[in-house]
């Protein structure tokens, strides 16, 4: 991929490499994700019943009082956040030159990854009970965070 | 001359080469950081699951489960009339809906069904006012006492049992069917009540939209045909903390949130069972609170 400079100079830019895009991809993933399950919290989260005595039962999760965090529905802290991490990693933060859209991504994945471990706490010795959308976007978060930190890692594309 | 060119040229590339060496150290350094971080992460998710699939951190239930002694079967049927009169229904945030179906009845009277589990905290809830409205038209015998599970929401919430029991009424039928126990075995509610075929239909056929809000959902309550309802019509966090002596206490008081939530409910449970008892028996269907209780009731 070739780029002019102002100066008129053309340069080549070096591909993106298969880690960023995969980040991406699974960032828009996990909106999709969290957005319906923000639709679940909101529509079935009013419902005083308990509806059935399976362990995978999303309701169960998605209802219950770990599903707010100081009022906040997790449901839409995880879509903030697969939002914002859809927007880091567009290609233009992967290439540009400020430390900064890498060391937020990073800070992001962290919390995320941390906040995914209160859940599966919660899922599995509080509520006691799984929600397989919940757990799709926990798998995404652990993904996200293991590609981050290790393309973190790595020299800058641009290097 | 020459020599001391290569010389130079040596000792440049010697620092080269020790430069090079030393980022590519660094690299490593921070890339093997990176992998441990990853470690520590699927370390401890690994470890959740890995300690609850040894069935460790589990909270069990708590509380006594047995039968309802005499004195709270008679709190129960013995609130005042003062008490339904002054907590009316104007606080009930859920009622049965009214429904077009055939009539639900078991021994030439109209039946009510109720299907439930000991687990669940909403039916914890929801059996009080229930037991209440039908305490009006006739008499429990062999009520259970019992609490919902400690590990789910509202947990231990204090309630009684309809499992074992059996109800006798000039007016009316009762079938209360509870499906598992508030104990797990192998990760599953052991089971309890099996509902009849009768009933296993009545409840997969009316227990979904349009005539609840979401299908399957427990408890349910079928009245007669005529009336279905779905979920508890109060939050069990009301209940928090009491013990079904101290509920069955508040129950007369109508000052209290419980007589108030329960007691609310329950005269609109009330309006509902006099529709299928037309309006008998007199003494309960005519107060002024169960008719008022009547425009609570909704249509599907």
């Amino acid at each position: 991929m070739s780029e002019t400079t102002r100066s008129g100079v053309v340069t080549e830019r070096r591909p993106l490499g298969w880690l960023p895009w995969t980040t991406l991809a699974l960032s828009i993933a996990g909106v999709a994700v969290a957005a319906y399950l923000t639709y679940e919290h909101f529509t079935a989260g009013s419902t005083l019943a308990c509806p059935n005595t399976g362990v995978v039962n999303c309701v169960k999760v998605t209802s219950s009082e770990y599903s707010k965090l100081l009022g906040v529905p997790v449901a839409l802290l995880g879509l903030g956040f697969f939002a914002a991490m859809t927007v880091l990693s567009l290609p233009p933060l992967w290439r540009t030159p400020s430390p900064w859209p890498g060391r937020l991504r990073l800070a992001a994945v962290i919390v995320g990854v941390v906040f995914v471990c209160y859940l599966i706490w919660a899922e599995l010795f509080r509520i006691d009970a799984i929600c397989l959308w919940c757990t799709v976007v926990h798998a995404l978060t652990l993904v996200l965070f293991g590609l981050v930190v290790v393309r973190a890692a790595l020299p800058p594309i641009e290097e | 001359m020459s020599k001391r060119v290569e010389q130079k040229s040596r000792a440049r590339e010697r620092v080269a080469a020790q430069r090079a060496a030393e980022l590519r150290a660094e690299r490593r350094k921070r890339l093997l950081l990176a992998l441990g971080a990853v470690a520590v992460v699927i370390i401890v998710v690994g470890g959740l699951v890995a300690v609850r699939l040894a069935g460790g951190g589990k909270e069990t239930s708590t509380g006594p489960s047995g039968a309802a002694d005499t004195s709270l079967i008679t709190a129960l049927k013995s609130i005042p009339a003062s008490t339904f009169a002054a907590v009316g229904s104007d606080g009930v945030q859920a009622a049965p809906s009214a429904i077009t179906a055939p009539a639900l009845t078991a021994d030439g009277k109209p039946k009510v069904l109720y299907i439930g589990a000991e687990f669940c905290p909403y039916c914890a809830a929801e059996r009080w006012p229930v037991t209440v409205a039908l305490s009006r038209f006739g008499n429990f015998s062999n009520l259970g006492t019992t609490h919902s599970a400690g590990n789910d929401v509202f947990p231990n919430t204090a309630t009684l049992s309809f499992h074992g029991a059996s109800y006798t009424s000039q007016y009316l039928a009762f079938t209360g069917v509870e499906t598992t126990t508030n104990e797990e075995v192998n990760g599953q509610y052991a089971p309890l009540d099996t509902p009849a075929a009768a009933d296993q239909s009545t409840f997969d056929t009316y227990n979904k939209p349009p005539y609840v809000q979401s299908a399957g959902s427990i408890p349910f309550v079928d009245l007669g045909g005529k009336f279905v309802t779905s979920g508890a019509s109060y939050s069990p966090e009301l209940l928090a903390g009491k013990t079904q002596t101290e509920i069955a206490d508040a129950l007369k008081d109508p000052a209290s949130p419980i007589a108030k939530a329960v007691d609310g409910s329950a005269n609109v449970y009330t309006a509902a069972l006099c529709q299928l008892t037309n309006n008998q028996p007199g003494a309960v269907c005519t107060t002024d609170a169960v008719k008022a209780a009547a425009g609570k009731l909704g249509k599907s």
